[in-house]
């Protein structure tokens, strides 16, 4: 890497190239400069959003004051689409599905990737690699294969994997397919499986930019494992954990792909999620009218509940 | 100045990824843009298909004989296929010259029949005759004046049993003799009673399948044909419903879903009497059970014959050339030429014509304990009532079986399950 | 952690274990999707699920390379994927710097708007993308799904967060007096130590663009243009469902993402050794 060398003569030349008069001169320029570069660096893109992404989002709020099916013309139809959606019972049952769900699948997935990845990060482990790949796996692995494995563990029958496991210990088998929470567990269970060695990776990366030292400083003053975790660790990843808790946040308002694998195109009640609603609307149902009057309240929704999260999560860190 | 060279950098970055990419594609885009220059006047068919028709020799045997025409053969995942179909519609632009639609898909693009060549308008009043007439009617508007598609094969329901079941709980085992032993739904559910006392086996593993079979042998199912919901006025699907939970309840059936690994093992294992499905099924069950040769056999359904599955072939508006491609389909949709496919892939023609052919009705499978297989089903195919199926059909049949599976496998009461689910789809009805 | 530095402790054998339960957890339905492609399809129906290999290895991924031009959807996969990992990295990484390290007017907002175009669910957004697509004309292209591929609010985040995290502002002051140039900060101050997250957005940028198939599949029609996912999806056939086959090219599809993750996952140890020079 040759820019330890670049770093130096940097340095070096901070003190030759002082002088006052030359500095006030560049001052304007400069702060243009910055700016027009910073325009440019972020331009990309606003320019491709400008093209691929901007029209569909207009076209969503337009649709949502539409009946329309997809192939035949479309009616004006006002409010009724969001009359519709907020007097269905299934519409805010999805709401309170998908805010369960993800209570429940993302608070493990916080706690153990970060351990996982202090662990993985840590000097004395051997084999790294071949425990970061897998359990990074889960991202990658076909949805084909999770589907019929997990509909294995989680089979209503009494042969099923999990509720095998739970009959040593003495329990009845639990319908995992129809069961008001032992189908929201299920998924939530997926959604651990599928996410923690993702959020492993991104923390590992974040701790690598810790400086190796403040470890060693900490370890010569007879700091535990513990201490190094909450004083040193959890405080200089704050930018990290701010992304990651936000990214799961309106990752799990959007689930979708699990519930979709685990319940099957039949969305039942006690799984349906807020966006496997609006999919079923409009991809089973024909119904793009109330499809996107629930994708825009959907979207109002996971602007509220990121800003909360952004105030809770920033107090708790600070 | 160095601003300057920043810029540059970048813009030439996104260039070449543009570069790149445009380069890549040279062969992904000429194949589909159809005039080649070696003949002026060669006409390029595009035509999608979602599975394994047996469509492929038939294509180059008439590229062949056509020198003008070069049909585009496109294979593409079924629900894939027909979202992209959809999706092209709705958006204008994109959609193949020719185009398979599965039976389930029908309602819904014949609801938007503006968006297909009118088969009448090329001479479709020719062929008509060729088909079953209830394979054509799905097709057709309800008036009768408008085709969007000629059908290719069909899927007619038989009753699939496992002999050695039947034969274990001392019941006759020989597909004549089970047909004249369930012949009615009561009978079905006598033998039902008698195979669970004398060997514990469920009749059936699937709710679903027990009430399609006899919704299909009504005369009309969840909508009439000006699409008003039907099923608290006409009583067949109630019926239906009534029957399949009434079974569920006296604990005569499994509950393992359909597709369901466990619903396949079930095949093999031999964990229920009988299967209630198409002709298609045929492959699944072999693919699903190589071990059970022998031990399964395939007879007539009590009271009648359904259908499920089976596909059609249209031709969107957005072709330049409807007359080649209405020549193309009506060859292809010709007794003789679904008789081959028949032959290569199994695909069950839609072509009355065709049961009358000696090697067709001769066909026997050793799987299925030596039965006459085409024939069993050539049988079942003649014996369907037609039926009109509304675009709407997937939301009310999808509440329905949530209420079985509740009925199934969660204590649910039939009566209340049903109210729900009813009061569910007419929620869902008024949206679309 | 450091600790425990030599020899053997008894937290060291419980980290070994979860570790290793970890893995055995996430790798079961990978390990089993080989299990499936190594038998005849009826093996996906043993309850409980078959577990060891079987003997149709070759069989199944010669019907699979029977039926699909396996290679050349993989070599177009290979393009996409690749494409829109570099580009992605680049552009991410100067928005990311930007946003961290630049002053501009309107820059919160312009962050805030991104961070709010991740909060749009993307399901709708199917048929008019497909519109823009079918109006440039770009049906059946690659470009169709590498340009719009590009757009990642994902990648400028996660880079802005880690720039910010990690790079001293008094380095980059120094260099901006200096009159070094935005572009050579960027590159030779903030690139170097940012490689953490550029192997962290690669590894998932690339594994997240070979194993999509939503909006693929809907402008790439032509089969010369197929990325391996849909080719893989048109072994699923409408009534005969041969699963070994079918998880056999899945299986193989997926192998070389390990590749990827491994040759990526070296920038984390050598950042590792790097941040101990460097502060």
């Amino acid at each position: 890497m040759g820019n330890k060398g670049d770093y130096s003569v940097i340095k070096t030349t901070i003190n030759t190239n002082s002088s006052a008069q030359i500095k006030t001169k560049r001052y304007f320029s400069e702060s243009f400069k910055e700016s027009f570069v910073g325009y440019l660096y972020v331009s990309p893109f606003f320019i491709l959003f400008g093209i691929f992404g901007l029209f569909p989002i207009l076209f969503s709020f337009y649709l949502g004051f539409q009946k329309w099916n997809g192939l035949n013309e479309m009616e004006f139809v006002g409010l009724n689409n969001y009359k519709l959606i907020y007097s269905d019972p299934v519409f805010w049952k999805a709401i309170y599905n998908t805010i369960i769900i993800g209570f429940l699948g993302c608070f493990p997935i916080l706690v153990f990737s970060i351990i996982l990845a202090f662990i993985l990060n840590s000097a004395f482990v051997r084999l790294k690699s071949i425990f970061r790949v897998s359990l990074f796996m889960p991202y990658v692995t076909s949805t084909v294969a999770v589907a019929i494995v997990f509909g294995v563990i989680f089979s209503n029958m009494e042969f099923g994997i999990a509720n095998l496991t739970f009959s040593w210990f003495g329990f009845e088998p639990i319908k995992w397919q129809v069961g008001e929470w032992a189908v929201k567990i299920a998924i939530a269970c997926m959604v651990l499986w599928r996410w923690v060695g993702y959020n492993v990776i991104i923390f590992i990366a974040g701790l690598q930019s810790i400086p190796i030292e403040l470890y060693e400083a900490a370890t010569i003053d007879g700091a535990t494992t513990r201490q190094q975790l909450f004083y040193i660790t959890v405080p200089l990843l704050k930018p990290v954990i701010i992304f990651t808790v936000f990214l799961s946040t309106v990752g799990s308002l959007q689930l979708f792909t699990e519930p979709l694998i685990f319940l099957g195109r039949n969305a039942r009640e006690e799984g349906i999620t807020a966006v496997l609603y609006l999919w079923r609307e409009a991809f089973n149902n024909m119904a793009f009218g109330t499809a996107s009057a629930a994708a825009v309240t959907l979207f109002f929704i996971i602007i509220i509940v990121s800003f909360i999260n952004y105030l809770i999560t920033n107090r708790i860190s600070s | 100045m160095k601003g300057k060279i920043s810029i540059i950098f970048f813009m030439f970055v996104l260039s070449l990824l543009l570069v790149a990419c445009s380069d890549s594609d040279e062969t992904g885009g000429e194949s589909s843009s159809g005039g080649d220059g070696n003949s002026e006047e060669k006409v390029t068919l595009d035509f999608w298909v979602f599975g394994q028709f047996g469509f492929d020799g038939l294509v180059e045997k008439y590229n062949e004989e056509n020198p003008n025409v070069e049909v585009n053969l496109q294979l593409q995942e079924s629900e894939d296929m027909h979202n992209n179909l959809f999706t092209s519609l709705s958006a204008g632009s994109g959609a193949p010259d020719i185009s398979m639609i599965e039976i389930a898909y029908i309602p819904q693009f014949r609801e938007a029949q503006d968006h297909f060549y009118n088969l009448y308008d090329y001479g479709a009043d020719d062929v008509k005759n060729n088909f079953l007439d209830w394979a054509w009617k799905n097709a057709e508007s309800p008036e009768g004046d408008y085709m969007i598609a000629l059908p290719t094969d069909i899927g007619p329901t038989a009753m699939y049993y496992r002999t050695d079941i039947f034969e274990e709980a001392g019941l006759p085992s020989n597909p004549d003799e089970v047909a004249e032993l369930i012949s009615t739904w009561d009978d079905y559910v006598e033998v039902a009673r008698t195979i669970k006392s004398e060997t514990g086996t469920n009749i059936t593993d699937s709710p679903e399948l027990l009430f399609n079979a006899v919704r299909d042998q009504a005369p009309e199912q969840y909508f009439n044909e000006d699409n008003e919901l039907i099923i608290e006025t006409s009583p067949y699907v109630k019926e239906a419903y009534d029957f399949a939970t009434g079974l569920i309840q006296e604990g005569l059936v499994g509950q393992n879903e359909l597709w369901t690994p466990e619903w396949g093992n079930a095949m093999s294992e031999g964990t229920s009497a009988t299967l209630l499905a198409a002709s298609w099924m045929v492959g699944r069950v072999k693919e699903n059970a190589p071990d059970a040769a022998g031990n399964w056999a395939i007879t007539t359904l009590p009271e009648g014959a359904g259908n499920w599955g089976g596909s059609f072939i249209s031709i969107p508006k957005q072709s330049e050339y409807p007359e080649e491609a209405y020549e193309f389909i009506s060859w292809l949709t010709s007794p003789e030429q679904l008789l081959e496919a028949f032959n290569v892939a199994g695909i069950f023609p839609s072509t009355p014509g065709v049961y009358e052919d000696e090697d067709f009705l001769s066909k026997s499978d050793e799987y299925f304990s030596g039965t006459k297989t085409a024939s069993v089903f050539a049988d079942a195919a003649q014996k369907v009532e037609p039926v009109f199926i509304g675009k709407d059909t997937p939301i009310v049949h999808n509440e329905l079986v949530t209420a079985l599976i509740n009925v199934a496998s969660a204590d649910g009461d039939p009566e209340e399950e049903w109210n729900n689910a009813v009061e569910r789809i007419k929620d869902q009805l008024a949206r679309n | 952690m450091h600790s425990g530095g030599k020899g053997f402790t008894f937290s060291k054998l419980f980290i070994y274990i979860i570790l290793i339960a970890g893995s055995v957890i996430s790798l079961f339905p990978f390990y089993w999707m080989f299990v499936i492609a190594t038998n005849h399809t009826s093996a996906i129906n043993k309850v409980p699920p078959a577990i060891l290999p079987g003997k149709e290895l070759v069989t199944n991924f010669q019907n699979v390379l029977a039926k699909i031009d396996f290679f050349g959807a993989m070599l177009n996969s290979l393009i996409i994927s690749s494409l829109v990992t570099i580009g992605v990295l680049f552009i991410c990484s100067l928005a990311g710097f930007a946003f961290a390290k630049l002053n501009f007017r309107g820059k919160e907002f312009l962050f805030i708007f991104i961070l709010v175009t991740m909060m749009i669910p993307p399901q709708l957004g199917l048929i008019p993308q497909y519109y823009i697509i079918t109006q440039l004309g770009w049906l059946n292209e690659l470009k169709a799904v590498v340009v719009p591929g590009l757009i990642d609010a994902f990648g400028i985040f996660w880079m802005r967060q880690y720039v910010k995290g990690s790079v001293p502002d008094e380095l980059l002051e120094a260099a901006k007096i200096d009159g070094c140039s935005y572009f050579r900060i960027y590159w030779n101050i903030v690139c170097p130590v940012i490689l953490p997250a550029f192997a962290t957005l690669a590894i998932i940028r690339f594994m997240y663009v070979w194993n999509d198939f939503l909006w693929p599949l809907v402008v790439l029609r032509d089969t010369t243009s197929h990325t391996i996912q849909i080719a893989i999806r048109t072994l699923v056939d409408n009534y005969v469902q041969d699963y070994g086959m079918i998880l056999s090219g899945t299986f193989w599809a997926t192998v070389p993402l390990i590749l990827v993750f491994l040759i990526f996952n070296r920038f984390f140890i050598e950042s590792l050794t790097q941040g101990a020079i460097k502060s």
